[in-house]
């Protein structure tokens, strides 16, 4: 109890109000603020408990304005956290959380670059101020995008889960010569892809602005006039004119803007059928001395008489190593019944040279089968791309599926490795798609300068690719592991960071390129509008 | 050396200090019975809790002085909101009980209206603990300012002080009371103890009692009239043990001031309804905020003991006169680094 006497009397020399230099800590902006931490690597924090549709998500671009930059980042990951010390969140009794400001969500994004206030877009080498204010980035920032895309159409640009219609992804056609690599596992959209890619080159095509001719080797029968629901090129009629097709079909050659496949008896040679067999090395050496004792325009007949059998005789191979030798031609023969005495060779290199898109349909064929037809017209592109450069021919880019049966390690079939590694100089690029990047030759892979990664579950192949991209995708591997459907990441040299895409459903993309104004350049107008139909 | 029975010995008795053995020894010997305890109803309110803390960090000490890091301040909650923490003392207190009451009596004038207090015979170490508990009154003070009616006003501590503060507190309580504020004080740890032989502890053997007798609800328990040992136990109000979430083990001693004997259940359901939080449930979460924010880490210690050094430095002292002036020779035994 305060004693009477403790008291100042009234009237005494009391001091005036003692003021106190009061800190008042408030609700302040922690969160959406850069709060660490290099050059490569940004942190803010977000809440903990964001409502749906502010969520944040890997993949999603932030914007980080700065004085006169705004720098542009892409959240790599997240992770709950907290002020609190220790093991807290796991001795807890019950949800109910109060205080929103101390238990937060860390959100860890990579800088892509940054663009000052002309508008230029520049890698980084600096960081944002402490606290610097982060936004999810707004349309308008992606516009030095459209800048640097291509002419190749193939999707939208994706904002984690958004998409961003005013941007299209675009690819560029100078840079189809370096190869292109499409990489996902089954049912994440590759022949979409390839389909939305053929459409942009048929309509480069048609109007006259291909700079490449693209060659699609189909096995499964879906490209030309679509399988179920889906549509084929075919069904582009609006750009019919950038397609030519070749069919093994009867049915679908009947067809009067279809060409049945042939190819010469010829045009086949030894290493052809090389490859497509395991041999042993009497019978290698058979199957090399071949050009050397019969004709080759002629070998194919020959080696099968009796009098070819012979002949081989007499070079000292054994019998029994000549008649599998002739076996084994026999099977291709009856299995590719293409093999004539016409070709559509010189065909399908003139309209590749012309630009177009040249669609070789061969439904119901054998792996084998396929892979002797794209060896022999491989070979044919490459020799005749070797010829002394032509003013008006148009480079070419040969798709080929499950790549990794001609591009892995220790394969057989070093046709394809030697337009991976010298194409280019002649003006001949690979189009490698593949579930199984990991199977494919490491330096091989390094040789891709264009890549669309949609979606690989196994780890194996993603670090494969990580280490041969030529742009950094290591960075990106949560996001790689988490793409939908049709998502996909496009790293390309033109492009300055990779591009986080959602392609464009083929069917949607034929509707839009149907009504399409007649000159209306499709990337300049901001890409089509499916959405906003 | 000690021997294995020793230890024995000892086990056996702490085991006698903890459990509690059977409850009807506990009622009888406290005078406590089932009747006793209140089962509290928590109850939102429109009002703020103001929750008051303190801390202190020594800095260094030469034995007949020392000096410390000392903070106080409260933190405000609307509901479950928090709305701000308002630091209202952050320095440097020099105890020296020949010269401290320079630094105690101008606080006690304006604050209080005192005269100042003589703390010459005071321990050295209770001094910065005087301070300190009077920058906390301060912060009461401030915090009561500000409040309105109806709201809840805690205080991390008990009103059961020694006698050199007593007499702030007994203003504070009349402030409060003429504002209509209910002000709590909650103790952590408490010395209230039971039993003619040995020492029992007092709270956590309510606590046990009240987890038996009124599982999973949160309650409380007067002290008026019982066989507790209160220390000292002159102070204007009265003492209860609160359980303030049914599903937390931990109970509290909540010291009330006397106006508040007509409406304490009032009181304490309004504050359980805020003590349930999975930061720390079972304690108004008011002061647990308080306590992290108001707290002075080992950081914040060592950064200001880095920055004395600089000053002294510059002040012409070399270090080792500053190790000669300030190291404790037990730091020098146990081969710690000093000042």
């Amino acid at each position: 109890m305060a004693s009477e006497d403790n008291r100042v009397p009234e009237g005494s020399n009391l001091p005036d109000k003692m003021v106190i230099d009061k800190m008042v800590i408030d609700k302040g902006d922690t969160t959406y603020r850069i709060i660490s931490k290099s050059v490569t690597e940004y942190h803010f924090i977000v809440p903990f408990d964001l409502p749906d549709e502010e969520r944040i998500e890997v993949g999603q671009i932030f914007s980080i304005k700065d004085k006169s930059l705004t720098f542009l980042a892409r959240v790599l990951n997240m992770e709950h956290s907290s002020n609190y010390d220790g093991h807290w969140d796991t001795t807890l009794k019950g949800t109910e959380f109060y205080d929103a400001d101390q238990i937060f969500n860390r959100v860890i994004a990579e800088p892509l670059g940054c663009v000052s206030t002309q508008g230029g877009f520049r890698k980084s080498r600096t960081l944002p101020t402490k606290f610097a204010p982060v936004t999810r980035a707004k349309k308008d920032e992606f516009e030095f995008l459209k800048k640097v895309m291509g002419d190749i159409e193939i999707g939208y640009l994706r904002n984690g889960s958004r998409v961003v219609e005013e941007i299209p992804v675009a690819l560029h056609s100078e840079a189809m010569d370096h190869h292109m690599g499409v990489f996902a596992t089954t049912g994440m959209g590759k022949s979409n892809f390839m389909k939305v890619f053929a459409a942009s080159c048929m309509r480069l095509a048609a109007r006259g602005e291909s700079k490449f001719g693209l060659l699609i080797v189909d096995p499964h029968g879906e490209y030309l006039k679509g399988k179920k629901d889906a549509k084929g090129l075919m069904h582009l009629t609006r750009y019919r004119s950038g397609l030519a097709c070749y069919s093994t079909d009867r049915k679908n050659a009947s067809d009067p803007g279809v060409e049945e496949l042939a190819i010469s008896e010829s045009e086949v040679r030894p290493e052809d059928i090389a490859l497509l067999y395991e041999w042993s090395p009497p019978q290698r050496d058979a199957l090399d001395a071949i050009s050397r004792i019969f004709s080759s325009s002629n070998w194919l007949e020959e080696i099968q008489s009796n009098e070819g059998l012979a002949r081989m005789m007499q070079e000292g191979f054994k019998d029994t190593t000549v008649l599998v030798l002739v076996r084994r031609i026999r099977n291709v023969l009856e299995a590719n019944k293409y093999i004539q005495k016409r070709s559509s060779l010189e065909n399908i290199i003139t309209n590749l040279q012309s630009g177009k898109v040249v669609l070789v349909d061969i439904p119901r064929m054998s792996d084998r089968s396929e892979l002797f037809l794209l060896s022999i017209i491989s070979r044919y592109i490459l020799e005749a791309y070797k010829k002394e450069d032509q003013e008006c021919r148009k480079n070419c880019l040969i798709t080929i599926e499950e790549a990794q049966r001609v591009l892995g390690e220790g394969s057989n079939t070093s046709r394809f490795e030697t337009i991976a590694r010298e194409g280019r100089k002649f003006g001949v690029g690979l189009c490698a798609i593949t579930q199984q990047p990991k199977l494919i030759d490491k330096l091989l892979l390094s040789q891709f300068n264009t890549l669309v990664v949609m979606g690989l579950g196994d780890k194996n192949d993603r670090r494969q690719l990580e280490e041969s991209a030529k742009q950094d995708l290591s960075s990106l591997d949560i996001e790689i592991q988490t793409l939908e459907k049709g998502e996909a990441i496009v790293s390309t040299l033109n492009i300055p960071f990779p591009v986080p895409a959602i392609i464009h459903r083929y069917e949607d993309y034929l509707r839009i390129l149907g009504k399409e104004e007649k000159d209306e350049s499709l990337v300049r107008r901001g890409g089509f509008k499916p959405f906003l139909e | 050396m000690l021997r294995e029975n020793r230890l024995k010995v000892v086990a056996e008795l702490m085991r006698d200090h903890i459990s509690l053995g059977g409850i009807e020894l506990f009622f009888r010997e406290t005078q406590l019975c089932e009747e006793d305890f209140t089962v509290i109803e928590p109850q939102d309110f429109d009002g703020r809790i103001y929750a008051v803390d303190g801390s202190n960090v020594a800095i260094c000490s030469w034995s007949v002085a020392n000096l410390n890091l000392i903070r106080a301040g409260y933190a405000v909650y609307q509901g479950r909101e928090w709305q701000k923490t308002v630091i209202t003392y952050d320095d440097v207190f020099l105890a020296d009980p020949r010269i401290c009451s320079e630094e105690f009596d101008p606080y006690l004038k304006a604050f209080f209206g005192l005269k100042g207090i003589d703390l010459k015979d005071s321990d050295l170490d209770r001094l910065s603990t005087y301070f300190r508990e009077l920058q906390e009154y301060i912060a009461l003070n401030e915090a009561l300012e500000e409040a309105h009616a109806g709201d809840l006003l805690i205080y991390d501590g008990g009103f059961d002080v020694f006698e050199p503060l007593r007499s702030v507190l007994h203003i504070i309580f009349k402030r409060a009371e003429e504002k209509g504020v209910d002000l709590l004080g909650i103790s952590k740890s408490s010395s209230l103890s039971w039993g003619k032989d040995i020492s029992l502890p007092f709270v956590q053997h309510t606590g046990r009692a009240g987890t038996l007798l009124f599982p999973g609800v949160p309650w409380y328990v007067g002290l008026k009239d019982k066989l507790v040992d209160h220390g000292q136990g002159r102070w204007e109000g009265e003492t209860y043990i609160v359980r303030f979430a049914g599903r937390s083990d931990l109970a509290f001693r909540v010291d009330a001031p006397a106006y508040l004997a007509g409406h304490i259940g009032s009181a304490l359901s309004r504050l359980a309804a805020y003590s349930r939080s999975s930061e720390c449930l079972g304690y108004p979460h008011a002061l647990f905020r308080a306590h992290r924010d108001i707290r002075i880490t080992n950081q914040e210690g060592s950064f200001m003991r880095q920055k004395l050094i600089e000053v002294l430095a510059e002040m012409g002292l070399s270090h080792s006169q500053m190790r000669t002036l300030t190291q404790d020779f037990h730091d020098i035994l146990e081969m710690r680094p000093g000042i």
